[in-house]
């Protein structure tokens, strides 16, 4: 009976703590670059009132917008001090964690979304894994499009660019090894000086999603656009694992369904946007220089030559990236 | 505003002569935008103003090169678009509306600045170099109307694309203006700066130069400086501190100035949604 007894208060103390816990409400902080207004915050705001909602209350999403918790790898310490319990990055941002995500942006890895898609069947999960292993999940992947060469001057073979003066982001090691390959050396900068360079000279060559482009008013200088998808711009959602493990396994499920679902969304409608904002370039005066098949094929070598030296380098997995081209019908 | 729409009809009756004609259409538009402005209730101009409209795109299509008309059209068009309609397919046509009468004024007043939607970023900054500080009142009217079609189109590249230009013009108001201005080209120059982080290359710390100096120039009485300062600065870089001390000073300041009232009041109206959303934000 006193055994009894025992167990029944055990019992009754237990359900009374996993009352208590399941009554604190768990924020999860979430920082990001992207600044508020934008499409991307606004989808996200939309996804945390709905797991608000589907919680009841019991797990909140808080956003940090427009880098004001610092760059991403500042988020990443605040995140494993528990200052900070999640982050939006680029694949490069976060490379340092799980190197498998740079092969997201290999050179021409893909030809279009629906290789991207396809490939992403296979590579998305066992990203996912890599990310876990390191005490990271990963809540929502999604394509922004792809990147293409712009420039201040017309750039229609390689040999013009590699006369040209072309940017570089702070830790991309693909990007760099590409131009590498390619005979570029590039200039290496920060985001945010890629503007001021363009007025100064610094620069005069420059990759991104013509979104962006548009957005950070780098198209009141850059003329040209080099009408070849160079590489695939993945975003990426990540908790840290500890927060996440806080939420119960219902509310866990719960939160990987709306953001996922919110991801898909918009994976679908960024390149869509982006379709929009390249007609936009178009329309502003950007003249699009439609390579050769000869160029074409020449920098697809260079991209498939530098993809040999980064494997060989073991800069990725060998089998993640059979993986991804298996899934598109292009293993060897 | 009836005795006036009373005046403008019998003046159009009567076929005066042009000159008597433009004057007193001159006349009412600017009665009108006074009477407008000057107003405490946002919702009485909201429902009464669609037919003065109506009535000031007559006189436009008696007088389609008066360039007073038109800015003062443009700028009545684009209030109602961008401060009393809610944003959508209405405040989108409205607002293309006001910018056509901006850009018309423009080329009314300059023909240097016919076509303007055309031009490139490099033409545009072209032509504000010659431009004069007499030519402040026309760009005024054109960057104030060309940044209302901007507002109202703000998910549609084509438009992002024009800030830029927009941004350009506003700059070089400023510098026409040297210590004239009433801050209103500042605070434009403050939200065309807080639109971007530091991260990608924008000027959170020009942003807060401007709207200070929109503040002081304003004598802090266009309480809608203190509610952009609070919504574009302060929550792009996370100050809740100056952010809430900005949107109670909106809610403490009495609403009525001189050519202020309607837009004070809705700035209190926004300072208290802010200050409510804020909780969440921050």
């Amino acid at each position: 009976m006193h055994s009894l007894n025992t167990i029944f208060r055990a019992m009754g103390a237990l359900t009374l703590s996993a009352c208590l816990l399941a009554a604190q409400a768990q924020t999860l902080k979430i920082a990001t670059l992207v600044p508020e207004g934008s499409g991307w915050m606004k989808e996200m705001r939309s996804a945390a009132a709905e797991v608000k909602t589907a919680t009841a209350g019991r797990v909140e999403l808080k956003f940090y917008p427009g880098g004001v918790m610092g760059d991403e790898s500042t988020v990443l310490r605040k995140m494993k001090l528990g200052q900070l319990q999640g982050g939006a990055f680029a694949a490069n941002e976060i490379a340092g964690v799980n190197p498998d995500v740079q092969i997201y942006g290999l050179p021409f890895l893909f030809a279009n979304k629906a290789e991207a898609d396809q490939a992403r069947t296979k590579l998305d999960p066992m990203i996912r894994d890599g990310f876990l292993a390191k005490g990271f999940v990963v809540l929502g992947i999604t394509g922004g499009g792809f990147a293409n060469l712009m420039s201040t001057k017309s750039i229609a073979t390689m040999a013009e660019v590699r006369n040209s003066k072309v940017w570089l982001p702070n830790n991309d090691r693909v990007g760099l090894m590409s131009f590498q390959e390619a005979g570029v050396s590039p200039v290496v900068l920060s985001m945010s000086d890629v503007y001021p360079s363009l007025q100064t000279g610094l620069i005069e060559t420059a990759g991104n999603i013509p979104a962006a482009t548009i957005a950070f008013q780098w198209h009141t200088k850059l003329k040209y656009l080099f009408d070849l998808p160079i590489t695939y711009v993945p975003g990426f959602l990540m908790v840290e694992k500890r927060a996440f493990d806080r939420v119960s396994a219902e509310d866990q499920g719960q939160l990987r369904s709306i953001i996922g679902a919110a991801f898909v969304r918009m994976n679908e409608l960024n390149f869509a946007d982006d379709q929009r904002a390249k007609e936009a370039l178009i329309k502003q005066g950007m003249q699009i220089i439609t390579p050769s098949p000869e160029e074409a094929k020449a920098w697809r070598e260079v991209g498939a030559r530098a993809i040999e030296k980064m494997k060989a380098a073991g800069m990725f997995s060998a089998e993640v990236l059979q993986a991804a081209q298996s899934a598109m019908g292009k293993s060897k | 505003m009836a005795r006036l729409t009373l005046v403008l009809l019998l003046t159009l009756a009567m076929g005066g002569c042009a000159s008597v004609m433009r004057s007193a259409q001159q006349g009412l538009a600017g009665q009108l935008e006074a009477g407008i402005l000057n107003h405490d209730d946002p919702e009485t101009v909201r429902s009464g103003l669609p037919a003065y409209l109506i009535l000031l795109d007559g006189a436009i299509a008696k007088n389609p090169a008066d360039r007073e008309l038109l800015c003062t059209s443009a700028k009545l068009y684009g209030a109602f678009a961008g401060s009393l309609l809610a944003p959508g397919e209405r405040a989108k046509l409205l607002a293309k509306r006001a910018w056509s009468y901006g850009a018309r004024a423009a080329c009314a007043g300059d023909a240097r600045l016919c076509e303007l939607q055309s031009r490139d970023f490099d033409q545009i900054e072209a032509l504000l170099k010659d431009t004069e500080s007499t030519d402040l009142p026309l760009l005024r009217c054109v960057g104030e109307s060309w940044s209302g079609w901007i507002q109202a189109n703000a998910e549609d590249w084509n438009a992002v694309a024009e800030i830029p230009k927009v941004k350009a013009m506003f700059e070089r108001m400023l510098v026409l203006e040297r210590d004239s201005g009433d801050g209103n080209v500042q605070l434009y120059l403050g939200v065309l700066n807080s639109l971007l982080p530091e991260a990608y290359g924008g000027k959170p710390k020009q942003a807060r130069e401007y709207f200070e100096a929109a503040l002081t120039r304003s004598k802090r009485r266009n309480l809608m400086v203190h509610v952009l300062y609070a919504e574009r600065y302060a929550r792009l870089v996370f100050e809740q501190e100056l952010h809430d001390k900005l949107l109670n000073e909106v809610l403490a300041a009495a609403s009525e100035a001189p050519g202020l009232t309607l837009i004070n009041t809705l700035a209190k109206e926004r300072a208290k949604v802010l200050l409510e959303s804020g909780k969440d934000y921050f």
